[in-house]
């Protein structure tokens, strides 16, 4: 990761070119600035906590690296090219950006089989995911009748059909109940040390701060610290009073 | 393009919307038919013109109305669920994806439209017989019902998805074409005096032309069908470029 500070130089041959790498990325609605001059990369293998208060401009961010919005200015490529210059993307880049994107009358099977056959992928594919999510049970059951942690793990599994290697998620321990952030942040440590990267926003510190390497904090859309949790926590202060210090607004 | 295809036809039946449409459709042909067919009095069964006006027609314009509401929601529907996303993350090529939905809703407002042109014939028929009034359609009538309305169904569903994509909204999206279909247009093409040369261009109008309706107003059905076929290629271009330029909230 490079950002305020300078990249650690890493051995690893495989993480030369960056899974991530965001250069100058700007997004302006009229006169709102909601992502201001953001560079920033990730490497393989790494789990980065996207931190910041509401609005700072995290969602704004997935969403232009995702293409689903066009920036006013620079550019955030995934695996060295636009989302949508990617060959398979959900082979690639599997994200999760609300809790709740599903049709309530279709089933979560059928959720899941929708997307597999846009991206060609194989029904046993969906049969796995959702033995992975622990949905089984409940894939022909229509989703209106989920429970919401049902629905946060039916989002996962929709972005892990692909098998990706890169896991984007935006505040996805949102409403989960303990047992909920503990499998998440089981699952997230796991997909990891395959060497696979996972990028997860969020502004609750507790349950991120457990879970990932290395933090990126944004406030008023512009990158206020990037390093491994460890260095930023070295001083003996806790991530809370590092985020509250950076992300601290002048009162009016 | 074929996996899109094929996801957008599997979304299209694995929810219940589409059989709802399909229902209430059949319900109200069968309602506005037998209501026509049997309440108006003899007098309006003159001609072969004034039966398909005041009957026959109804199979063709409800099923047009139901088809572009299919084609709609079919976009509105992803939007209001937010399934946009997933669908765009899966397949980023969105011209692709509105192309996929258009093709999708062709194929079952095809459907529809023969459905709801085949009802309208039987019931129609059968209702008139049972009042004793000669019913004056040839086979060539019928069949350009029949065929005809489901050409403009299919056409319709693609103006649908072009309307939905543009308007995104699900609720204005399906009042807006609801009340172009069954009040704007009639007002239009209607008893205005002087503008039924302009009227008739109208999409709405093109679809009952295609299937044979008011043929002394109205174009003829093969003149209508390129106009309706232009109409239909022109919503689905302007919402495909619409759905590929704006950002994804």
């Amino acid at each position: 990761m490079s950002a305020t500070r300078p990249a650690a130089t890493t051995t690893d041959p495989l993480s030369r070119e960056p899974v991530v790498k965001v250069t100058s990325l700007t997004k302006r609605y009229g006169e709102l600035v909601a992502v201001d001059d953001l560079t920033f990369s990730l490497e393989a293998g790494t789990v980065t906590g996207f931190l910041g208060p509401n609005g700072a401009g995290k969602t704004t961010t997935l969403r232009m690296l995702l293409g689903l919005a066009e920036p006013t200015g620079g550019e955030a490529l995934v695996f060295g090219r636009r989302y949508h210059e990617l060959d398979e993307p959900a082979r690639r880049v599997g994200a999760v950006l609300e809790s709740n994107d599903f049709d309530p009358g279709r089933s979560g099977g059928d959720h899941l089989r929708a997307l597999a056959l846009a991206a060609e992928i194989q029904q046993s594919r969906v049969d796995e995911v959702l033995e992975l999510v622990e949905l089984v049970a409940s894939a022909r059951r229509r989703v209106k009748t989920y429970s919401l942690g049902m629905r946060q793990r039916l989002g996962l599994a929709a972005a892990l059909l692909g098998d990706p290697e890169l896991l984007v998620l935006d505040e996805p321990a949102n409403g989960l109940d303990p047992v909920g952030v503990h499998w998440l942040r089981n699952f997230l440590r796991s997909f990891a040390e395959g060497g696979r990267t996972v990028l997860v926003s969020s502004h609750l510190l507790a349950e991120v701060a457990q879970a990932v390497d290395q933090v990126m904090i944004i406030d008023r859309g512009r990158l206020v610290a990037a390093a491994r949790l460890d260095e930023l926590t070295g001083t003996g202060q806790t991530l809370e009073e590092v985020y509250l210090e950076l992300t601290a607004r002048r009162a009016s | 393009m074929k996996a899109a295809l094929r996801a957008e036809l599997f979304k299209q039946r694995s929810t219940r919307t589409v059989l709802g449409l399909f229902a209430a459709m059949v319900g109200l042909v069968l309602f506005v038919t037998l209501l026509h067919g049997l309440g108006l009095s003899a007098e309006n069964f003159d001609g072969t013109a004034e039966q398909i006006t005041a009957v026959f027609g109804w199979g063709e314009v409800l099923g047009a109305l139901f088809a572009a509401l299919l084609g709609a929601i079919s976009m509105t529907g992803e939007i209001r669920h937010g399934t946009i996303r997933p669908t765009f993350l899966v397949n980023p090529h969105r011209r692709s994806v509105v192309a996929a939905k258009v093709w999708a809703s062709m194929l079952i407002a095809t459907g529809f439209g023969l459905v709801a042109g085949a009802l309208a014939a039987g019931a129609g028929t059968a209702t008139l017989r049972a009042r004793g009034i000669d019913v004056r359609l040839d086979a060539g009538d019928y069949a350009l019902l029949v065929i005809g309305g489901a050409a403009a169904a299919a056409l319709w569903a693609a103006i649908g998805v072009g309307v939905g994509a543009l308007v995104r909204n699900q609720v204005p999206a399906l009042v807006g074409i609801t009340v172009w279909l069954l009040f704007v247009e009639n007002l239009l093409v209607g008893d205005i005096a002087g503008i039924d040369a302009v009227g008739r261009l109208l999409p709405a109008a093109a679809g009952r032309a295609i299937s044979g309706q008011a043929p002394e107003t109205l174009l003829a059905p093969a003149v209508a069908l390129v106009l309706l076929i232009l109409y239909a290629a022109a919503a689905a271009v302007a919402g495909s470029l619409a759905a590929s330029r704006r950002d994804v909230a």
